[in-house]
């Protein structure tokens, strides 16, 4: 075991090392390959199954299909409503980004930029809302929901996604608002621009990268939702995209390429949107994930 | 200066914050702590019966399994999670094209909706058509294939790849982001000192990087709490309660056998451990610094 050999080798003569290092560099390139594989392999699997007939699934679990059956994809947006779904996930998701953004925005200029009695008060009540984890609240919010007939609307989504959305939301917008130098509403008072104008005018666009982030998390946490869909939806016409196609899936258990091709149209739109931005998606989730 | 004018804007601005949030974060969890002393299925009279749901939640074993699932996510987090997001981040830090695309592959599931992850998962185990088992029967192993997700035993572990699959991305950013922080000079200092491969990492990267990995190990503890989605998609907490969370109990005893006062009670408890937890590891990490 305990050879001096490559100890020799190592000060005189420098080729092993180099071969040694050569086949590190393999290796470390062959487990990256892999694990980069082993990663992606599951959408790979889903998207190639998606055309696949169900003999193709005992026949050629690993190959393509035989024939390409494009005709799931038709069939499974018929058949699930997915139309719908969309719709719905589009009214609530732009609903509560809208909400968010605009209330979020605006309590963040009030936090950053006045010194005022009980502004204490308020970051605290924010920070303490921040460690009540989401899914405790199903049973007193669905009660709670039911108690304001809001169960069944877009409503009972709406207003969830956005209160939940508001600490993190706040944190980054007024981070990024305490540090615009005061010198710009000082100038923009003098022009005699008010309170709303210096906000509409002057903070709004001036935090535009704050909102990009604010954007892109309150995006994907209400588009993917399911737990609240889940509890607070039961109408078949209101039904967001996850829930669905988590019900879809329920009926159709043995029409597997039925299934996928649903899945794989389900999920289209956020991959389209990751390529574009993953940057900032990363970056955003990261800093939401840390502040939250 | 306009000091009159200047604060009605901040409370009409802060206003529709305050009372959004109040209603959807803060009253749920009063609304909860209330009903859990009552009987009450939803309509009808509640029937106050003190501490009543706490000792049946007591005595409940699936609760008690719920909780024990809920740390072994915790512990598959912190051990399977941080280790391997830490070793990509540190074999990703370069930036060429292939490092940064199995960066982008990464963390692609985070984005995704956990509905469709779920179900990708649930169609790798599947009995009859899962390439999990096609695959263990090509490698000649049919001895090793298992019902992953209908065996009462291996259930909850079954559970534990896709979940660290799915949020391995989140952790790996951050620790890039903590990798890239490390001030140059470091860097060039031990490389004058000659310290560079597995030493530097060990003695010099991850002592650097030790507040963002206990910031993540918070993470993962939090985010154990939070897990809904995955385990309700794959397993539905079965069988027989076997793969049961916390929050799939206070789901599965809540809206299947309509017991809110129960559900609420449930809730309740959630809170109180997951702000223990919380505490404790705030308290941990912060007494540690203290030390240093």
């Amino acid at each position: 075991m305990n050879t001096p050999t490559p100890a020799i080798g190592r000060t005189a003569d420098p080729s092993p090392r180099i071969s040694l290092r050569k086949a590190g560099t393999a290796i470390f390139w062959t487990v990256l390959a892999l694990y980069g594989i082993l990663t992606l392999y599951p959408f790979l699997w889903l998207l190639i199954s998606a055309f696949k007939t169900n003999t193709d699934f005992y026949n050629r679990p690993f190959g393509l299909p035989e024939s390409w059956q494009w005709d799931n994809f038709s069939r499974a947006w018929e058949s699930s409503r997915l139309g719908s779904a969309f719709g719905n996930s589009l009214i609530v998701t732009i609903g509560s980004l809208v909400l968010t953004l605009f209330v979020a925005a605006l309590s963040s200029f009030i936090l950053a930029r006045f010194q005022f009695k009980g502004k204490g008060g308020v970051l605290a009540f924010f920070v303490v809302g921040m460690l009540i984890p989401i899914h405790s609240t199903l049973v007193p919010l669905f009660i709670l929901m039911k108690q304001m007939s809001l169960l069944n609307t877009y409503w009972a989504l709406v207003l969830p996604y956005t209160a939940f959305a508001l600490p993190t939301a706040i944190f980054v917008l007024t981070a990024y608002l305490t540090s615009i130098p005061r010198e710009l509403e000082e100038a923009s008072f003098i022009d005699g621009t008010g309170l709303w104008g210096l906000f509409f005018r002057i903070m709004l666009p001036i935090s535009l990268p704050a909102l990009s982030t604010v954007t892109i998390l309150s995006f994907l946490h209400a588009w993917n939702d399911f737990s609240f869909a889940l509890v607070f939806i039961n109408k078949t016409a209101l039904k967001t995209l996850p829930l669905a196609i988590a019900n879809f899936a329920d009926g159709y258990q043995t029409d597997y390429g039925l299934t996928l091709a649903a899945m794989t149209l389900s999920v289209i739109p956020t991959i389209v949107l990751y390529l574009l931005f993953q940057e900032q998606m990363m970056k955003g989730m990261t800093a939401g994930a840390v502040k939250g | 200066m306009h000091a009159l004018r200047s604060r009605r804007f901040i409370w009409m601005g802060l206003g529709p914050t305050l009372i959004l949030y109040a209603l959807f974060v803060f009253v749920p969890v009063i609304w909860s702590a209330y009903y859990g002393f009552f009987n009450w299925s939803g309509i009808g009279e509640a029937k106050f019966i003190g501490l009543d749901n706490y000792a049946e939640i007591l005595r409940d074993p699936v609760f008690w399994r719920a909780l024990k699932n809920n740390v072994i996510f915790v512990l598959a987090s912190v051990f399977g999670q941080v280790p391997l997001a830490l070793m990509l981040a540190v074999l990703l830090h370069k930036s060429n094209l292939l490092q940064r695309f199995l960066r982008s592959a990464v963390f692609l599931p985070m984005v995704l909706s956990t509905v469709v992850i779920g179900m990708i998962w649930q169609y790798i185990y599947h009995p009859q058509i899962g390439i999990l088992n096609f695959l263990l029967d090509a490698l000649g192993l049919e001895n090793w294939k298992l019902e992953w997700l209908s065996d009462r035993n291996i259930a909850i572990y079954s559970l534990i790849p896709p979940l660290i699959w799915s949020y391995v991305g989140l952790y790996l950013i951050i620790f890039m982001s903590a990798l890239q922080n490390i001030p140059g000079e470091i860097h060039d200092a031990a490389k004058i000192d000659g310290v560079s491969g597995a030493r530097k990492l060990v003695t010099i990267t991850l002592p650097m990087i030790k507040n963002t990995v206990q910031v993540a190990v918070i993470l993962c503890i939090s985010g154990s709490l939070k897990s809904f989605d995955l385990v309700y998609i794959m397993t539905k907490g079965g069988p027989a309660h076997a793969s049961e969370l916390l929050a799939t109990y206070m789901y599965n005893s809540t809206f299947t056998t309509y017991r809110y006062g129960f559900g609420s009670a449930i809730s309740t408890t959630i809170m109180v451990i997951s702000l223990l937890l919380i505490g404790t590891s705030q308290w941990l990490t912060s007494r540690k610094k203290g030390r240093a």
